[in-house]
């Protein structure tokens, strides 16, 4: 008998050094894995396309995959509704920190936690692929919620696109470089084109508060925008002291500076009257010559300086990106996209092992993104794709709109795009650019929830009029949203997220 | 009519309810899909109000979320906008309803005093036409009316030599421009209502009105207004009960994010939006939806009240 125990306790004691030897996946049963994502439900190949993906995942996994479109049209509201409905209908979710509100989702309760175990068992390259340090910035209480798009390069920072040939008949030889260079052109513009509105703006949007308002406070400060919050007024310092929070919006010049100037530009017609409530294609608008500029990030700016060049040759599209003044400038974060588990899925499993796939198999990957070889698109020797004659992306293309997961590794790079200018850019951002310094941190909205939401309303009251220069006197409007901000407790607020940055960063 | 009439009587008689149900089948069968949707989209939903006293976590669900108490309606009382809400809410809601009311009676009445019936059926059609539009197409139709630069009567004023105010930064104007809207968009609704009310009235009384010699005028101001009065009193009622809910669709397409404007057209609707389009906090929106409706129920109550005093067969109940 007390052979027999020892034995047994031997045996409990070398199973319990053993490693965890994990079972082989269970995918007996066929499932459908429904996959939520954001954009039009499009109308060109992609569901041709889908068809041979579902056939090359039905043979290695014995899953298919089906989208659940959160089409542009309210698309904020209908994306965290249909987290919030969920029941079992969605698996997998396209997310983001920075404008899908992933963090607050989570807490919320939107996602399943990721164990390293599954991680590993289901997604096991994609799992190899990031590094540690990556999933810790993926971790809400301990907790992986989000897979990272952490190796894809790409820049969304913000900024203005302009004419290259008609700021050089501004006198502007290389082009805009800082805000005055900017009010110069857009003066050129005014006094020079007829006709052209230096910068159509769909000011109808609540986007470009932040957008400009931030964009004049990096090029004119070090402060450094924190990410997460219902409302864009939280930024640190400066690269050197990126804890502490600025009191930009609270005190000093620099945003009664922004006020005058851009009341100074209103005057002047750099853009409509009644921008306010404009809802125009303003796209389409500089393509066709009727507009000058256009705000916003520098991938979009890739693909249009190719576009405008063909609409409008010669015209040298140009970006002038916020923070330039101050070399101030942060790399993307790289939950920018991430891909989550529904906490409701009821194949969490299968669904990891189809993001797996659809990450790292070559394959299934170049099918999402480019579609059928040969057919669609073409590769030459120096690894550019190209795309045939006359191909139409919104009838020919393909559209899995796939930002959470996009992989350098299998991508190609496009051909028609002026890879010339795009690097230069990109150099020029190397040398200056920063990391995020506030990955590790997760707004908690929970101690002042309903302050936020009264600050949330000032700034959208107040901003717009800065930021469109809509006012009789810059000095007492901004010295009015600054009463404001202080009625509807800024000061608690600040306090509060002070604190909870101390206890990420100062412990 | 005549049905109902006698089930009234039954019901006050006191005989069982399942004659009286047999007796009305065919109008209760008619009303049956109103009762469903009712019943499916008002009453079933109506338990998940509690979300409005929870801190919501999708995971666990409405009702195993914590309980917060009245955590969430406080926002909206330590806004500070209150007031100026409450006041923009009502006020355009009573101009809605009282000028809305009186307008539709005028067309209605005028209508039925046209006598060319093909004329009485197309201005009926085009008058119906606005209520179909959408919010969004009437917003950019009312931008391209008015917008300072390139705006239709902004020429037009221009040719003739005028100076064009710049309506979208001018507060003052909008009660005006959006109450005249909501009359485009609404009178023809209104104004089929209160015709298909004409319509039903007892030609017979007309008849003998004309022949005793009776002018249109007399008419309109001794038969038609009368008869009419308990029409108008329901819709009334009715309309009462919203009195504190804006029509957010209306308001946040004219008038958006233009801040300039807030102070004459910020309801409570477009409040809320705006206070919490980023932090999508169900439970708050949902706690401002039924505070907005609570009041609502004691304004119907009071009012039916007032008009049970005043006259107790136009009361609801």
């Amino acid at each position: 008998m007390k052979k027999l125990l020892a034995v047994l306790c031997a045996m409990v004691m070398v199973m319990g050094l053993m490693p965890v030897v994990l079972a082989e996946p269970d995918t007996s049963e066929h499932v459908k894995i429904v996959y939520l994502v954001t954009g039009d439900k499009p109308t060109n190949r992609t569901y041709e396309v889908l068809d041979k993906i579902n056939a090359l995942l039905t043979e290695k996994i014995n899953a298919e995959l089906e989208f659940r479109w959160i089409e542009w049209t309210d698309w904020q509201t209908q994306y965290n509704l249909a987290l919030a409905t969920q029941s079992g209908d969605i698996d997998l979710i396209g997310t983001a920190t920075d404008w899908l509100d992933a963090w607050p989702n989570t807490q919320k309760g939107a996602f399943l936690p990721l164990s390293e175990e599954m991680l590993k068992t289901y997604a096991p390259k994609t799992w190899e692929s990031v590094s540690q340090a990556h999933w810790d910035l993926c971790k809400y209480d301990g907790q992986i919620y989000l897979i990272p798009e952490d190796n894809y390069a790409q820049w969304t920072n913000h900024g203005f696109m302009y004419r290259g040939d008609w700021a050089k008949e501004a006198g502007l030889e290389n082009g805009v470089h800082s805000w005055a260079d900017l009010g110069v052109y857009f003066q050129y513009v005014k006094d020079n084109k007829e006709g052209v509105i230096p910068w159509d703006a769909n000011g109808n949007g609540s986007s470009y508060s932040p957008q400009m308002a931030g964009g004049w406070q990096t090029s004119h400060t070090g402060n450094i925008a924190i990410e997460g919050f219902p409302v864009a007024i939280f930024y640190g310092v400066s690269k050197d002291d990126p804890y502490t929070l600025s009191r930009y919006y609270l005190e000093g010049d620099e945003l009664v500076e922004f006020a005058r100037t851009m009341k100074a530009w209103a005057d002047a017609g750099y853009w409509r009257a009644d921008v306010l409530n404009y809802t125009g294609d303003v796209v389409a608008e500089m393509e066709e010559g009727a507009t000058a500029a256009h705000q916003h990030h520098t991938q979009t700016w890739t693909g249009e300086r190719t576009t405008m060049e063909r609409k409008q040759p010669g015209s040298d599209l140009g970006f002038f990106y916020f923070g330039e003044e101050q070399k101030n400038l942060i790399s993307l974060n790289i939950t920018h996209g991430a891909m989550a588990v529904a906490a409701q899925s009821k194949n969490p499993e299968r669904a990891l092992m189809v993001y797996d796939l659809m990450r790292n198999d070559p394959e299934i990957y170049r099918l999402m993104q480019y579609g059928f070889e040969g057919d669609m698109y073409t590769v030459d020797e120096n690894g550019l794709f190209s795309r045939p004659e006359g191909f139409n992306d919104s009838t020919d293309g393909v559209s899995f709109n796939f930002w959470w997961g996009r992989n350098d590794g299998l991508e190609y790079r496009n051909a028609q795009l002026d890879w010339d200018a795009i690097l230069a850019l990109y150099a020029r951002y190397d040398e200056v650019k920063i990391d995020y310094p506030y990955g590790q941190y997760i707004y908690d909205n929970s101690m002042v929830g309903p302050l936020m939401d009264n600050l949330s309303n000032v700034y959208n009251t107040y901003m717009p009029r800065i930021v469109f220069g809509m006012n009789d006197d810059p000095d007492a409007l901004v010295a009015e949203f600054r009463q404001a901000l202080q009625d509807a407790g800024i000061e608690m607020v600040m306090e509060e997220v002070q604190g909870q940055l101390d206890a990420v960063y100062r412990k | 009519m005549q049905k109902t009439y006698s089930a009234q009587q039954q019901k006050r008689g006191g005989s069982n309810i399942g004659r009286m149900l047999w007796q009305n089948k065919t109008l209760i069968l008619m009303c049956l899909p109103a009762i469903v949707f009712f019943f499916v989209f008002s009453y079933l939903p109506m338990p998940g109000a509690y979300i409005a006293f929870t801190n919501f976590k999708y995971n666990l669900g409405i009702y195993a979320s914590p309980f917060v108490g009245l955590k969430n309606f406080e926002f909206l009382f330590r806004s500070g906008q209150l007031t100026l809400l409450l006041r923009n809410t009502v006020l355009y809601n009573l101009a809605f309803i009282i000028l809305g009311n009186v307008v539709q009676l005028f067309f209605a009445i005028t209508l039925n005093e046209v006598s060319n019936k093909g004329y009485k059926k197309i201005a009926q059609s085009i008058m119906f036409l606005p209520y179909f539009i959408s919010d969004v197409l009437v917003s950019l139709l009312v931008y391209n009316l008015l917008n300072y630069d390139y705006g239709f009567i902004s020429h037009l004023v221009r040719s003739m030599g005028g100076e064009m105010p710049k309506v979208y930064q001018n507060a003052s104007a909008w009660p005006f421009i959006i109450v005249l809207v909501n009359l485009w968009k609404s009178t023809g609704y209104g104004t089929v209502v209160y015709f298909a009310a004409i319509t039903g009235m007892d030609s017979s009384m007309m008849e003998a009105a004309q022949i005793d010699g009776a002018s249109a005028w007399q008419r309109i101001r001794y038969i038609t207004l009368p008869t009419l009065k308990p029409t108008v009193i329901i819709l009334f009622l009715f309309a009462i009960g919203g009195i504190l809910k804006g029509n957010f669709g209306l308001f946040y397409n004219l008038v958006g994010n233009n801040s300039m404007l807030f102070k004459t057209t910020d309801i409570i609707e477009t409040y809320v939006y705006r206070s919490m389009m980023n932090s999508f906090n169900f439970s708050q929106s949902s706690a401002v939806g039924l505070f907005q409706s609570v009041v609502g129920f004691f304004i119907v109550l009071g009012a039916n009240a007032f008009v049970k005093h005043l006259d107790p067969d136009y009361a609801l109940f």
